[in-house]
């Protein structure tokens, strides 16, 4: 049923795997790439108009998804050093502080955009959270494209430094 | 200003850009990326920050304020699960949401029942289907089985959702069709848009267009529908172009009550052209029986299309 992607995936090898090492896969390029196969050919997946960006996408995400993994253990290492000792499991749960933590994280990055201005806070959120178009955002608010886009660029730049600060802190 | 745009402000570009389903500049991206350590990692800082805002409240707070409390947290912070976000943690959870005040409305085959929502938006339902429908939250339902057609009042704060299977479909415009069979579902849209799987595969099926994807991890696939044909089982009129046999005579059976199955021989046939349905059973199913080439033969638990 896959054999079209399998195929696909095939052609586009060696462009795939520079993709791959241009995320920073290094070593781990050759399994990342398996672990791509893996994910596109025995999950269910989305609609492909384009196979190509579908699996760039798909390469892309696996990617974001190993930093993300790679960023939660080294948060617990550090947390887990000081209490226990340094256990290697990780538990898939988040823990009660980890929760107010990101509670607080959250509330932070919320105060951080509301801090932009309501058409730039509203702006993102039917960008980010309601998966919206520009273009609709434009048309919605009354602004023109290129409004919505520095609206978006300052949003995420204003996220960023917030949650620099809340690391540094 | 005329000087480079910082590392961090093309990530920021590249990001947005890439939000949008039908991106496909991805060589350029690549290209990016692997030029300087310092692209990847800036993009990365960034996309693990986009990642976790899934779990931001859709509503703002109120200006003055200090950190969010808990309490003004919506339920979609809650979905987000402690900033590690994931379709599996979403789909958790929607399994877990089986409350006391859930409303499940089903009809037998042959019968269509219109549901009125409180916030004006229509849901017709046809035969031989379930959906469930949460009071907590008048924007959400779920299609456990067989066809609905959603007639969605937009409301830009709180998109409406259906979940079929595993997967979300977000309205991003108003009039959509689903159907839910054997693992199997179909996303047809007539006016507006929706977005299926915001959270992973994010795509987006415009009006005339028409989405179909298998549980099993078969390859979906998106393509053309005539969009005055999305909900024509209302009035009994139904047109395919190119769908398989057995999907069409599953429709006419939850639309008509009529049992029809098909050979395997015959499951796959495809189907095109305008199909009226009629009170006479059997001439009904003998029109069926010689536009897709078949032949119609009659026992105890109904019809039977085979080659």
């Amino acid at each position: 049923m896959d054999q079209g992607m399998d195929a696909v995936l095939l052609a586009h090898r060696v462009q795939l795997m520079r993709f791959l090492e241009s995320h920073g896969a290094g070593d781990a390029a050759e399994d990342l790439f398996q672990e791509l196969w893996i994910r596109v050919t025995q999950r269910p997946t989305g609609p492909v108009g384009n196979p190509l960006a579908y699996l760039y996408r798909a390469a892309n995400n696996l990617m974001v998804d190993r930093y993300r993994a790679e960023r939660q253990a080294r948060q617990r290492d550090h947390a887990w050093s000081e209490v226990r000792g340094g256990l290697d499991e990780r538990a898939p749960i988040p823990t009660a502080e980890e929760v107010l933590i990101a509670r607080q994280e959250l509330g932070r990055l919320n105060a951080a955009l509301g801090a932009l201005g309501e058409r730039a806070a509203r702006c993102f959120r039917r960008f980010r959270l309601d998966g919206v178009p520009q273009k609709q955002i434009a048309a919605e608010l009354g602004v023109s494209l290129s409004t919505v886009e520095s609206d978006l660029r300052r949003a995420y730049a204003a996220l960023i430094a917030a949650r620099r600060q809340s690391d540094d802190a | 200003m005329t000087h480079e745009p910082t590392i961090e402000a093309t990530a920021i570009d590249w990001l947005i850009r890439q939000r949008d389903p039908a991106f496909a500049d991805w060589e350029r991206f690549s290209d990016w990326l692997g030029a300087d350590p310092a692209h990847a990692s800036a993009y990365h800082e960034l996309a693990l920050l986009d990642g976790d805002l899934e779990a931001l409240p859709v509503h703002p707070a109120p200006a003055n304020d200090a950190p969010a409390e808990p309490a003004r947290l919506s339920r979609r912070w809650w979905l987000g699960g402690a900033l590690a976000a994931s379709l599996a943690v979403v789909a958790g959870i929607g399994v877990l949401r089986q409350a006391p005040d859930t409303q499940r409305i089903e009809t037998a085959l042959g019968e269509t029942r219109t549901v009125a929502l409180a916030d004006g938006s229509r849901i017709a339902l046809n035969g031989g289907s379930a959906i469930l429908l949460d009071k907590a939250d008048p924007r959400r339902a779920t299609l456990e089985r067989g066809q609905a057609l959603f007639h969605v009042v937009h409301r830009d704060e709180a998109p409406f959702r259906v979940s079929v299977g595993a997967a979300q479909i977000v309205d991003v415009g108003t009039v959509f069709d689903v159907t839910r069979t054997d693992g199997r579902t179909i996303v047809a849209v007539s006016e507006g848009a929706v977005v299926y799987n915001p959270a992973s595969s994010n795509v987006r099926v415009d009006a005339g267009r028409r989405l179909a994807v298998d549980d099993s991890g078969g390859q979906a696939v998106v393509g053309p529908v005539s969009p005055a044909s999305v909900g024509g089982w209302q009035a009994g009129q139904l047109v395919y172009d190119g769908a398989p046999l057995s999907e069409v005579a599953a429709e006419i059976e939850r639309t008509t009550g009529v049992r029809i199955s098909t050979s395997p021989g015959a499951a796959a046939i495809p189907f095109r052209g305008a199909f009226q349905t009629s009170a006479d059973e059997a001439r009904m199913v003998e029109d069926l029986a010689a536009l897709s080439g078949t032949r119609a033969t009659r026992d105890t638990g109904g019809w039977t299309l085979s080659r």
